[in-house]
């Protein structure tokens, strides 16, 4: 058996290989001009405005407590202090993108698996439970964050309720909830994605 | 319409240029997708997301390569990095199914040629696979899997390699089909 005889066959097998019947190019399309018109009308500061807010407030603090403190041993509570005005929104900005990213994944593959009857219900239940802690929290800010975590907590409530598999009835209506808000969209659009490789032309 | 005037008319907000851009590329972008996740919801979300992504970054943009190519860098990066998140959650899900499993016999049915091909293109390593499906499946030079991956082409060509060395091991059992 030679390399080229095994090529030949794989180029044989493979000419059927996942072969999409129809490329869904309409659909695609409306949902691409739903989530730009969507993001152009609700556009709002993102965790990069964020973190020039809180590198400001950390500046200000700062030049504050030199100001308004005397030098020597009281400098180490100036530090403190500036320290504490920003360490919550800081760990709420933390705890928020790391629950945002489960969220993600948990959602993306959960169309696939409640198709192939996995439950998915303790998953939701879990990350319903952080999502109405996020909700409740005093320190959101982001204006943007607040719409995306409600309509996270409606669609993870919606999975949640279902004792054990949802019917495919039931689970179209979590589609269309998720589609409806483009809660997809939205999340990957939030949470940073790694990049793979060297960036190319500012691609990543 | 060239592609340097179509780019301009884009990014003046010209919707019949955006959508012109979006039918030149959509097809090799899905096709790639759906190849690499073999599912259509998957395969939708991660051509939305490239566009997306393509329309929002234009202006980075330096035409050094052909817009083509730059967009299938982007659905690269989308593909692979959505991979890699469906494989943490199935990885968390196959673990759970074991679990509820142990103890029980479990009877498949010997899987036929086709079944056994496509299971192991699944269990490529995620870059040999993207390499894989690019050139073998999509017709793509290592060039332009070298631009789209972000990686030398001399790379691209050892990941080839690679693949196919494992998909033959793994279908060794059907030698006779191509050694004859």
């Amino acid at each position: 058996m030679t390399d080229e005889r095994f090529d030949e066959f794989l180029r044989e097998q493979l000419r059927s290989y996942r072969e999409p019947t129809e490329v869904p190019r309409d659909d695609m399309w409306d949902a691409i001009t739903e989530h730009r018109s969507h993001r152009r009308t609700h556009r709002r500061p993102t965790w990069r405005y964020w973190g020039i807010g809180i590198a400001a407030a950390l500046v200000i603090g700062v030049g504050i407590g030199r100001l308004s403190v005397p030098h020597g041993a009281d400098m180490v509570a100036a530090g403190a202090a500036a320290e504490e005005t920003t360490d919550s929104p800081v760990a709420f900005r933390l705890t928020t993108a790391e629950h945002l990213q489960q969220v993600e994944v948990f959602l993306t593959g959960f169309r696939a698996d409640a198709r192939a009857g996995r439950s998915a219900v303790a998953g939701a239940r879990d990350l319903l439970a952080t999502t109405r802690v996020l909700l409740d929290a005093p320190v959101q800010g982001d204006p943007t964050l607040q719409p995306l975590l409600e309509d996270i907590e409606l669609v993870l409530a919606q999975i949640a309720s279902y004792e054990g598999r949802p019917r495919s009835d039931e689970l179209d209506l979590i589609e269309e909830s998720m589609e409806q808000r483009s809660v997809l969209f939205r999340l990957h659009s939030t949470v940073d994605v790694q990049p793979v490789g060297m960036p190319i032309q500012g691609v990543l | 319409m060239d592609e340097r005037e179509l780019i301009a008319r884009v990014q003046d907000g010209d919707p019949a240029a955006e959508r012109q851009l979006y039918d030149q590329h959509v097809d090799r972008v899905y096709r790639l997708a759906y190849r690499m996740t073999g599912d259509d919801d998957l395969a939708r979300d991660y051509t939305q997301e490239t566009f997306i992504r393509a329309f929002d970054r234009l202006d980075q943009f330096r035409g050094d390569a052909a817009l083509g190519t730059w967009i299938r860098t982007i659905a690269g990066t989308v593909v692979l990095n959505g991979l890699r998140k469906v494989k943490r959650f199935r990885q968390r899900e196959v673990e759970l199914d074991e679990g509820l499993e142990r103890g029980g016999t479990r009877r498949q049915a010997e899987p036929d040629l086709k079944e056994k091909l496509e299971r192991a293109i699944d269990d490529l390593p995620t870059k040999y696979r993207m390499v894989f499906v690019m050139h073998d499946v999509e017709g793509y030079t290592h060039e332009e899997i070298g631009s789209a991956l972000g990686m030398p082409v001399g790379t691209s060509k050892a990941q080839l390699f690679r693949a196919r060395a494992r998909l033959r091991e793994a279908l060794s059992e059907f030698a006779g089909e191509w050694a004859s």
